[in-house]
This record gives structure tokens, C-alpha cells and sequence, in this order.
């Protein structure tokens, strides 16, 4: 038990020193802020500028990229650990996370607490400043549904940052791959635009990945946008990707620092 | 080569984390394995097309003593201490620590060994000497109810009060290697292995080092010191090796 309270405040220390890292860069926050206020306005002026079909009015597209914007934000969250993992192995501290007793696999699932946190705090503040200046109705009936939604998606999305800080193990490279992938995952995880538009064999795609299934979910509790898939088949889906995937890549991200440990090369950058 | 007199200013803190994380240790020790450290016919090749860096290599530390070992550039001192410290593994052989190897238990293996790697690296630039000692602790796993006293008397052993509260970026080298010394002896070890550790460092840290050396030796801990040469070092050692072609020899 004492274990386990130890290892609990661990897992929060890492928290903490991820926290005062990112707020002794003081122009980071406000950085964040101006990125989503930006992408806000252009959608907003968009919106207005087309007519979209399948949506009633500007106003109820303008409230669906709000929360494709919020989810992009997620996704860079998660696929950030990669890049964690890189800046650790450069500094020389992933040496040292390896050798303590909490550990490296422990460590890097503790890396990824800040990230998946700050962007959920980031995605309320952006639907936040949708709603104060450019008037995005939520539907706040069922705003505190979205809660518990959010945080299945991000267990469900979290095992593809644990492959990629995987591969950043074994090729010592950060950013290989995520921003192509994020791209591609906004554009088949309808952030800006509804999947239907699609040609049908990518919206088989959108349809296997989870990450369509979160956002459609949180559209509907957020701005009561309408779904294609009943909402249960959407969270069982959620849960069995984060209840199959999250053991998968911990064993993977496992493998590769033995597989580096073995061969000698954890100890490069 | 003789120790300097200096008063063993980690006297409490060590031998208080000894009491919390090493003694349960000890009461498993298996009794036909009396070794705190022992390498055990480790061979090691980082090539496949080159000679061994550690060709069947075998070293055995007593408990309350202090190993020196030498060589040249790349004679294979810190490939030793990697995998002593269970940083890398071995293509055969293994090291063992009171006759366990990294692999049969690894939290109680790192929760016993701490290793100084060469160099200046292992810390984050942007906390602060106190947060990075707190990190640390809360990482090495120990006792919650023990941070807070065990961090500010570590401060105060290796005399970081003043730079308690500043940034790792805005210190020296020098100061940078007495925190990473700090940190390395934090835990309260029962082996230390240190990769030339008196780089950057003064007088005053080196006097600080030597100190909390002979701290764990006097609790029946081991070290394990690897430099190019001991010329400058003012440690009393119990045995001197040399490495050589993957082979220990008297030095």
C-alpha cells in the first residue's frame, strides 16, 4: 500500500516538474492563448463566408470546428510524448529515470499526465472564448457529460503517443511521423469538416479509428451536433481501443527500452 | 594517497535512508552472496567485427570499500559501470548486487545502487537545485515523510544553500557537478558507482565528495570509482585495477 501511495506521488512529481518547466517559459501560455484565438476568428469569418451543407446555419458549423479545434489540440497533446521522450534522452535525465526505482515505463505514462491535462484545460478555454467573444451556443445540459467522454477519448488516444515515444526510443527522433499523422487524423477525424464529405473508402478509415468517434461524441454533448453512430457504440469503441491499445503500447514502449538496453544504444541521442 | 580529514557531513541523512530503504534489503540478502557489488564474467562487444570492449571481465567490491578503477580512453570503465548499474546489458555475464542481478528485481536493485555518470548531463536546466533534489527523491521512490528533511539536509551536506533556489541553467559547471553528486547520494545508497566524478569540481566539493564516501563505506555500503588516472584523487582506495583489452589487472 505504502508502495503504492509512493509511487502515486511520483507519478505527481513528474506532473509537477513538467508544470514549472512549462511555466518558466512565461510567454508559452500566452502563446497558446493568441493560437487558438487566431484559429478562432478565421473559423468564425469562414463560417460566415460559406454555405456549408448539412448544417442549418453558419453559426452550427462555426460550433463544430470549434470542437474539431479543441480536439486538434488534444492530439498534438498526445502525440507530444515522443518529443518529451526525445528532449529526456538529450539531457541525459531519461539515464536516470531508467535507473531509478519508479523507473523509465512508469515514467514516460507520468510524462504524459501535463500534456493530456493542460490540453484539456486548453480546450475549455477555447470553447470558452468560442462562446465570450464570437457568441458559440453549448448546449449545457449536457456540457458535464463531455467530461467523463473526454477523458475515455484520452485514454483511447493516449497508446498512439506510447508508440511513438516507442520509436523515438529506438530511432532517437522526436517528430518523426506525428505531424504528418496528425494531419491525417484531422482530415479523416473530421476536425473541420464533416467525414461524410469524404470519399467512401477513407470514411472506412475515419469510421476504425477512434478518434472520429470521440469528436462526434463531444460534438453532440458540447453543441448538440448530430451523430451518426448511437452514442453507446461510440464510447464501447472508445474503451476497447484505450483497453486494448494502452496494455499493447506499454508493452511495445517496454520491448524498446530492453531492445535498447540489450544493444547498448538507450544510452544515445 | 591519503584522506583529507573532513568531517562526514552526510552522517544523518544517509545512514537514516539506510535505516528506511536499505535494511529491508539487507535482511534478504541471499547469505552465500556477501557481495555488495559483483561483476560477474561480463563480456561486452558493441561491434560484431571488433574485439570485446569487456571480454569475460570479473570484479567482486567488500562490503566498507572503495574500488578504483583505471585506464585509458576507452578501455571499457564506463561500458563497466552502465552495466553494473543496470543501465545497459551485458552480452554474457552478469552483475549482481547481495547476489541479485537487475533482472530478477530492478526496483530493489536501483532502489540500492546510484550511479554518477561521466560528464554534466542528467539534470533539467530549468528547475531549481531544491526542485530538482525533490524530484529526484519522489523518483528514487523514498519514503514520503522523508523528502522534505532528507532533501534540505543533503542541501546543506554538499552546500547548495545558496543555490538552493537557483536554476540549474544560471550555475557553473563546477556547481552543476556538485548537485549531480548531491542527487547521487541523496537516496541513501548502499553502492555508489561514480564515472569520473571530480570533474569541474573544487576543492571544497571534492572535500564534500570524499566526505559522503566515507559516509556510506562507514554503513558497510561499497564504491565503485573509475577515472583515467588517480593522480589527482585523494581517496584512500582498498584496491586499484586497471582496465585493460576487456580485463582487469592490478594496478
Amino acid at each position: 500500500m505504502s508502495d503504492a501511495i509512493t509511487a502515486g506521488c511520483a507519478f505527481l512529481a513528474v506532473m509537477r516538474r513538467d508544470l514549472t518547466i512549462y511555466l518558466s517559459y512565461r510567454t508559452r501560455l500566452v502563446s497558446q492563448v493568441l493560437t487558438s484565438l487566431f484559429s478562432l476568428t478565421l473559423f468564425y469569418y469562414v463560417s460566415r463566408l460559406v454555405h456549408v451543407s448539412g448544417f442549418s446555419s453558419p453559426g452550427s458549423y462555426f460550433g463544430f470546428v470549434v470542437v474539431g479545434i479543441a480536439m486538434v489540440g488534444v492530439l498534438y497533446s498526445c502525440f507530444s510524448i515522443s518529443e518529451l521522450v526525445r528532449q529526456e534522452l538529450i539531457a541525459g535525465t531519461f539515464d536516470r529515470l531508467l535507473l531509478s526505482p519508479f523507473g523509465a515505463i512508469r515514467s514516460v505514462i507520468a510524462m504524459t499526465l501535463f500534456p493530456l491535462l493542460y490540453s484539456f484545460l486548453l480546450a475549455a478555454l477555447t470553447l470558452g472564448l468560442g462562446c465570450v467573444l464570437f457568441g458559440l451556443q453549448l448546449h449545457w445540459s449536457t456540457v458535464p457529460f463531455s467530461v467523463p467522454v473526454m477523458i475515455l477519448a484520452l485514454l483511447a488516444f493516449l497508446p498512439f503517443g506510447v508508440l511513438f515515444a516507442a520509436l523515438t526510443v529506438v530511432i532517437k527522433q522526436g517528430s518523426v511521423g506525428t505531424t504528418w499523422v496528425i494531419a491525417l487524423l484531422s482530415i479523416v477525424g473530421g476536425l473541420y469538416f464533416p467525414v461524410s464529405l469524404l470519399p467512401a473508402w477513407v470514411q472506412t478509415i475515419a469510421r476504425l479509428q477512434p478518434f472520429t468517434a470521440a469528436t462526434s461524441e463531444l460534438r453532440h454533448l458540447l453543441v448538440a451536433s448530430p451523430v451518426s453512430e448511437a452514442p453507446t457504440g461510440s464510447l464501447v469503441k472508445l474503451a476497447a481501443f484505450a483497453g486494448v491499445l494502452l496494455p499493447a503500447s506499454i508493452f511495445v514502449l517496454s520491448s524498446a527500452i530492453r531492445l535498447g538496453q540489450r544493444r547498448g544504444t538507450i544510452i544515445e541521442y | 594517497m591519503t584522506t583529507p580529514t573532513v568531517q562526514a557531513p552526510l552522517s544523518d541523512a544517509v545512514v537514516s535512508e539506510h535505516s528506511s530503504a536499505g535494511a529491508p534489503a539487507r535482511r534478504q540478502r541471499d547469505a552465500s552472496s556477501s557481495f555488495p557489488l559483483a561483476i560477474r564474467s561480463v563480456t561486452k562487444r558493441w561491434r560484431s567485427d571488433q574485439p570485446p570492449v569487456l571480454d569475460g571481465l570479473d570484479l567482486t567490491i567488500e562490503p566498507g570499500t572503495i574500488t578504483w578503477v583505471g585506464g585509458r580512453n576507452g578501455a571499457g570503465k564506463t561500458t563497466m559501470l552502465r552495466i553494473a548499474a543496470g543501465l545497459i546489458e551485458p552480452e554474457r555475464g552478469r552483475a549482481e548486487v547481495w547476489g541479485v542481478s537487475v533482472r530478477e528485481n530492478r526496483v530493489r536493485y536501483q532502489r540500492l545502487v546510484s550511479f554518477l555518470p561521466a560528464g554534466d548531463r542528467g539534470l533539467y536546466a530549468r528547475l531549481t537545485v531544491r526542485r530538482q533534489l525533490e524530484f529526484w527523491a519522489r523518483i528514487s521512490m523514498m519514503p514520503r515523510a522523508r523528502i522534505r528533511h532528507s532533501v534540505e539536509r543533503t542541501i546543506d551536506a554538499f552546500d547548495l544553500r545558496q543555490l538552493a533556489d537557483r536554476r540549474v541553467d544560471r550555475m557553473s559547471m563546477g556547481q552543476r557537478q556538485r548537485l549531480r553528486i548531491a542527487m547521487t547520494f541523496l537516496p541513501g545508497p548502499e553502492i555508489v558507482l561514480l564515472d569520473e566524478p571530480l570533474t569541474s569540481l573544487d576543492a571544497e566539493g571534492t572535500a564534500l565528495l570524499l566526505g559522503a564516501t566515507k559516509t556510506v563505506l562507514a554503513g558497510g555500503g561499497a564504491m565503485l570509482w573509475c577515472s583515467p588516472s588517480d593522480e589527482h584523487v585523494e581517496a584512500s582506495f582498498d584496491a586499484r585495477w586497471l582496465i585493460d583489452r576487456g580485463r582487469l589487472t592490478p594496478a
